[in-house]
């Protein structure tokens, strides 16, 4: 943002449908823009191509949780009913991967679902205590029947009045504000 | 998409080495197993209700069944029924599912399961037969009187000679009404486009996922859980299930690849349909482990020897390693090598994983009723491959033929088109698509 002489946070441009604001996507992801994003009420199948995304991240975080959560289960099995304090229970062995195996599953996944949880608020640098766009008055549409793409002033590509005519004529979109930092 | 020869040449090459390692060293293990185990005690030891209720099978059959005999001919086949059975029910749970869900994706693709499950009749009934012809080498319950033996007395009412007769047949004769009755729904609606027709097979679907449930599950008990009549399973039905779905899964995977890529599903089917079938075959490669292991755990932990008989035969001798390859070469191995999603679209990684995948549900199979045979240890025959090879060829090529008989996709199904073109995007040119940043990841 300092890279800006303005002090705005950048443009917002509203559309009216799915379709519209999808098409207005490609071509930012085309044109090259690297930092915007696109606001919608609902998840629009296929945006994340059409935005050009890569692949998430967050996968890498539930594997460590997973794995993590897996191996904790079995240890604290093995420590507990072998290892320390030996526990016959039904004339079984101390320990078997076997009856650990339940537990060390549901571990598997509660370490899994909070390192997707944290990870994912991590790699989206949440939790944030304001941001720009929630001062414009019209942005409270993107939750009910607004379409929303918005180009920081950040983007090595940006230009106000250039970027401005390539969202109205290029984007047709419905309509372009500026957002104050 | 067009290096499908070359891979499907690894494949073969992987099936075959897999098939020469088994069979090659077969005659070598059993005699080690037979050097290592006296046939008569591990026969004691291996069923307690078998020998308290006073039918022993060791004292009667001969430790080795010779090759050239009714009996294990009738086990090879048996085997390799199961496994083309699999395949037809699968299919047919599939196309049940579609409808059920009302579905869109899947409607480009839906002809391969409905050719597929189609071949339940006549095929599947005929290949049928020589089981009925040979049910007294099978299942040993229809020789023994159920007064002498409690085990068998309590289930006299569904083990006795004429009800096996008469259900049998019956069940796949339904299996294959509801499977034939699904095809000419769609190929009726192929002629004027009505969604009548989709209905109709929604109302179809709607009783028939009770029938297919009930029914599946009454198949498997009498053809291969009745090999041991005395054994208790709640779950073994669902058991049968799971593996039949998932191998159903990565076939209709592959056939949906070959005939995109070379043929008439080209403009039909997309990376979506792809996907979204090697997803599901992950799905139930873990749905598979869950049942099975939840069977196991269950039976283990409870140590009723009604129910441990089935695990203790099946852990001795060479079967304890058989049972080791299903736990690691149906779960783990296809686990780990489809956690990435993008695997599910490289045929380089997927045709060697659906030749596997084959290779585990034989197993599989094998697990299930080999060992009623030669409890002491796998004991692989010419039989096994040659009729497995030779049953799935008659399966495949008869469902090539049907395939091509007619069209290759739902023509006026009313949601062919949100098959074809939902989710479509044009991908980014190269420069764009490195240059999006973290904030986008905002999205997910």
């Amino acid at each position: 943002m300092s890279a800006s002489t303005n002090t705005s946070y950048g443009l917002l441009a509203s559309f009216e449908t799915p379709a519209d604001i999808m098409d207005a996507a490609i071509k930012c992801r085309d044109a090259g823009f690297t930092k915007w994003d696109v606001f919608t009420p609902f998840p629009i199948h296929g945006m994340d191509a059409a935005m050009g995304v890569k692949k998430s991240q967050v996968g890498w975080f539930t594997f460590a949780g997973g794995f993590t959560g897996f191996f904790t289960g079995m240890t604290m099995i093995w420590f507990m009913n072998s290892h320390d304090y030996g526990l016959v229970v039904g004339g079984k062995p101390l320990f078997t991967p076997l009856y650990a195996f339940p537990v060390s599953y549901e571990l598997t996944i509660l370490f899994g679902s909070f390192a997707t949880l944290f990870g994912l608020l991590f790699l989206n640098r949440l939790p944030r205590l304001h941001h720009p766009l929630l001062a414009v008055k019209n942005f409270k549409k993107a939750t009910d029947d607004g379409y929303f793409l918005c180009i920081e002033a950040g983007d090595p590509k940006y230009a106000p009045e250039v970027t401005r005519t390539f969202l109205v004529e290029q984007c047709h979109a419905r309509l372009v504000e500026t957002v104050e930092d | 998409m067009k290096m499908i020869p070359q891979s499907l040449r690894g494949v073969w090459a992987l099936l075959a080495l897999a098939g020469v390692l088994l069979w090659g060293t077969a005659p070598l293990r059993a005699a080690e197993e037979h050097a290592a185990a006296p046939t008569a005690g591990a026969h004691a030891e291996a069923a307690p209700t078998e020998a308290a209720a006073g039918t022993a099978e060791g004292h009667e059959a001969p430790a080795v069944v010779p090759v050239f005999s009714l009996k294990q001919f009738a086990f090879s086949y048996l085997t390799a029924y199961m496994f083309c059975l699999s395949l037809c029910l699968g299919s047919l749970f599939l196309l049940i599912m579609h409808h059920l869900f009302d579905a869109g994706w899947s409607v480009s693709v839906r002809r391969v399961p409905e050719q597929l499950a189609s071949m339940l009749f006549p095929h599947m009934f005929l290949l049928l037969l020589p089981i009925l012809a040979l049910q007294n080498q099978l299942y040993k319950w229809l020789t023994i009187d159920p007064a002498t033996d409690h085990a068998l007395d309590v289930k006299k009412a569904l083990f006795n000679r004429t009800v096996f007769n008469i259900l049998v047949p019956f069940l796949v004769l339904s299996w294959g009404f509801m499977a034939h009755r699904f095809r000419s729904l769609s190929l009726a609606q192929d002629k004027d486009g009505a969604a009548i027709w989709t209905r109709k097979a929604r109302v179809l679907s709607a009783w028939g996922i009770y029938w297919f449930a009930f029914s599946l599950t009454l198949g498997c008990f009498y053809l291969m859980k009745s090999l041991q009549y005395q054994f208790f399973s709640t779950m073994y039905g669902v058991y049968y299930f799971a593996g039949s779905v998932w191998v159903t899964w990565i076939t209709v995977w592959v056939l949906a690849l070959i005939l995109q890529g070379r043929g008439p599903l080209q403009q039909v089917v997309h990376n979506r349909q792809i996907l979204d079938l090697g997803v599901l075959f992950f799905a139930f490669t873990v749905f598979y482990a869950y049942i099975h292991f939840s069977q196991y755990f269950l039976i283990w932990n409870a140590s009723m020897p009604e129910e441990t008989f089935w695990y203790v035969r099946r852990e001795h001798g060479t079967w304890k390693w058989v049972g080791f390859t299903i736990l690691f070469g149906h779960f783990f191995v296809p686990f780990l090598a489809l956690l990435n999603q993008d695997v599910k679209l490289k045929p380089a990684m997927m045709l060697p994983i659906a030749g596997w995948a084959w290779l585990m549900h034989y197993v599989d199979m094998t697990f299930n009723v080999m060992p009623v045979l030669s409890p002491a240890g796998l004991n692989l025959t010419f039989w096994d491959p040659l009729l497995w090879f030779g049953m799935t060829g008659i399966l495949l090529f008869g469902f090539w033929k049907r395939f091509h008989a007619s069209p290759a996709f739902p023509l006026r199904d009313p949601r062919l088109k949100e098959a074809v073109t939902h989710h479509e995007i044009p991908p980014a040119p190269e420069s764009a698509s490195a240059a999006v940043g973290v904030t986008t990841a905002a999205h997910h």
